[in-house]
């Protein structure tokens, strides 16, 4: 079974274009707060900002005894990185940017972590002709070689999505981001399904996941749901259960079995630990639920290609 | 075609971020002056309530100094602290009762600020989830409010702005439609619409179809000038960079319908400062109607009133547009 984490950044205050809601929380109390929630098993931890004090970070994994899925490492900050980070026209915020990564890899092999996720999300561009994608994909290429190199035992993953805050981010579907780590091709190199962002992107979760477990980009998946119109963080199955249900059927086969499942969800008004309790609630059901198919039944049904068995066949499952 | 005029929206004057980033500084109510007077092409300054308009006298001596006209006062209604569960539907009176009276007091000072109008889009009027709220009751109560709302003074009006989404994934105010909606439930002649070209394509609308549609009951009181990709996402960006097509056709329908209001501009910066976005943003609207002049709006008309038109009404357009192809 998947081992579930909250991402830090999403027990504390939570921000959109217009309105902050919950409340700034120091790293301690973020503990404090997911160690409330029944059923998670530990945290993804945002880079550079859970890392102020790695001896601290150290004390508090051990005295929470949570594990780590996964160290975030944020490539667009205020302040800095303003025309991308790995995709910058300058050399020397490129060069910065691979120095970080690598920063950021050491402190996860410190905490027996090997896993380090990145959302290119200011990689992009608002308007046409204001990005050239030819030189783009090629800086891209070079940095992730570069960081990927520091040390082959850290995979690397992408997490794509299609927009936000540029209009139309680099790596915007499951498509692109596997053909890009395939031809950069580091063996390290792989990709955060965030079920979310595939969502949003038009895209099947379960086809997707497949798509990327046959590159051998399947690195991490995140849990999240939205109406496929913005990327709202919602409680996973609040809009797309069926979709859910097919893409555990499909994560078990592939051998996603026993690795982690992150959360990003936006707790909005209702208080954080009810959020990710609902969260860890919905996680299990939807999955308690895709264990009722039966797997050679649903084998033959499969060849059949016959919706009107598999649909009623699926709804007496519940 | 008429000559429209064009005003700034202060909100992007200021300090703006998104979920994930922050643009630009924070600038003081006299620097937006400053900054707005400096923009060729703009007359107007449209003034956020309560942000800017905390010291009414300081406002006005910048509206004289600068001679700039606040063609419309736009009102939040959607802090968190007191709408976390709406604003003009909420279940609780204290919440409506505060969003009823932060517009009433807008209605006032447009009135002392010589801006015949008041503005207000509804983003604290949503919901996530199915089953977060009761429909019928809330709807109930936004027209309601509404109505208390207009009721205030006839001399003012009301234009309230939709928008499919954000920050909630469902706003109730989301289309044109509503709005008419709401409209004819009130009923009465100072309620109307602000209608934002962008957030009517990310509604899945035809923008120039939405304003004919509000010009024909007498509800099109204002415009938020923008464009986006039309996935959703309000971008906010320069008018016209994206749906060229569309938003020549949305300037010849405002031409035909009569519409004699402002264009308000509601352009993020982001990189650029927001005087080079405005400029840009005022300029790129003034040249589409421009070519709208020189293709000749008759002639369009004439095209208009073919069934099968298409083929021809295209390619007299992109000959206009494009010469000596």
């Amino acid at each position: 079974m998947n081992k579930l984490a909250i991402i830090t950044a999403f027990l504390g205050s939570v921000k959109n274009r217009y309105m902050t809601y919950q409340g700034d929380r120091t790293l301690k109390e973020k503990f404090q707060m997911a160690s409330k929630v029944d059923g998670i098993d530990g945290l993804e931890l945002c880079y550079p900002a859970d890392f102020e004090d790695l001896k601290k970070l150290k004390e508090l994994l051990k005295q929470y005894n949570f594990g780590v899925s996964a160290i975030n490492f944020r490539s667009r900050r205020t302040g800095k990185w303003w025309r991308g980070s790995f995709t910058s026209e300058s050399l020397s915020e490129r060069q910065e940017f691979i120095d970080e990564v690598r920063r950021a890899m050491d402190a996860a092999v410190e905490l027996d972590c090997y896993r380090i996720t990145t959302c290119p999300l200011n990689d992009g561009s608002d308007y046409l002709f204001e990005m050239n994608y030819i030189k783009a994909y090629d800086y891209a290429a070079e940095t992730f070689s570069a960081a990927c190199a520091h040390n082959t035992n850290v995979r690397v993953c992408i997490e794509y999505k299609e927009s936000d805050p540029r209009t139309r981010c680099l790596f915007g579907n499951a498509g692109e981001t596997a053909s890009f780590c395939q031809w950069m091709g580091a063996e390290n190199l792989g990709v955060t399904f965030d079920v979310g962002h595939a969502l949003y992107a038009g895209e099947r979760p379960a086809q997707s996941a497949v798509l990327l477990a046959k590159a051998k980009r399947l690195f991490y998946v995140h849990l999240n749901d939205n109406d496929g119109r913005w990327d709202w963080d919602m409680l996973p199955g609040a809009y797309h259960m069926w979709e859910f249900i097919e893409m555990f059927y499909y994560l078990r086969q592939l051998g996603y079995n026993d690795d982690w499942y992150g959360f990003d969800v936006f707790p909005k008004e209702i208080d954080t630990v009810d959020t990710f309790k609902a969260v860890v609630a919905l996680t299990r059901k939807l999955e308690a639920l895709t264990d009722r198919i039966d797997r050679k039944k649903m084998e033959k049904l499969l060849n059949e290609r016959n919706p009107s068995k598999t649909m009623p066949y699926l709804y007496s499952l519940i | 075609m008429r000559n429209w005029r064009f005003a700034v929206n202060s909100g992007f004057l200021g300090k703006r971020r998104d979920r994930f980033t922050e643009y630009q500084p924070d600038r003081t109510l006299e620097e937006k002056f400053k900054l707005t007077r400096q923009i060729e092409g703009i007359e107007g300054i449209e003034l956020k309530y309560p942000l800017d308009l905390k010291d009414i006298p300081l406002a006005k001596r910048l509206l004289d100094d600068t001679g700039l006209i606040c063609p419309a006062v736009n009102v939040d209604i959607k802090d968190a602290a007191y709408f976390c569960y709406g604003a003009l539907s909420a279940r609780s009176a204290e919440a409506r009762n505060r969003a009823i009276s932060m517009l009433q007091e807008s209605m006032d000072i447009a009135a002392e600020l010589g801006a015949g109008l008041v503005t207000t889009c509804p983003l604290a009027d949503g919901y996530d989830y199915p089953f977060q709220v009761d429909y019928t009751s809330a709807w109930g109560r936004f027209i309601e409010s509404v109505k208390e709302v207009v009721s205030y003074r006839n001399d003012i009006k009301l234009a309230l702005e939709f928008q499919p989404h954000e920050p909630h994934a469902k706003i109730m105010l989301s289309n044109v439609g509503k709005v008419l909606h709401v409209c004819a439930e009130v009923g009465l002649p100072n309620l109307g619409a602000n209608l934002d070209v962008g957030h009517s394509f990310a509604a899945g609308e035809s923008p120039a179809e939405s304003a004919a549609l509000l010009a024909r009951k007498g509800r099109l009181f204002y415009i938020h000038t923008n464009d986006n990709t039309g996935e959703g996402g309000d971008w906010d960006m320069i008018s016209g960079t994206v749906h060229f097509w569309h938003w020549l056709e949305l300037l010849f329908t405002l031409d035909r319908v009569g519409y004699e209001g402002w264009f308000g501009g509601d352009v993020t910066s982001k990189h650029i400062g927001p005087a080079e976005a405005f400029d840009m943003n005022t300029r790129m609207i003034q040249r589409m109607v421009k070519f709208l002049k020189r293709a000749g709006p008759g002639e369009i008309d004439r095209l208009l009133q073919k069934d099968g038109n298409i083929a021809e009404t295209f390619d007299y357009l992109s000959q206009c547009l494009i010469r000596g192809v």
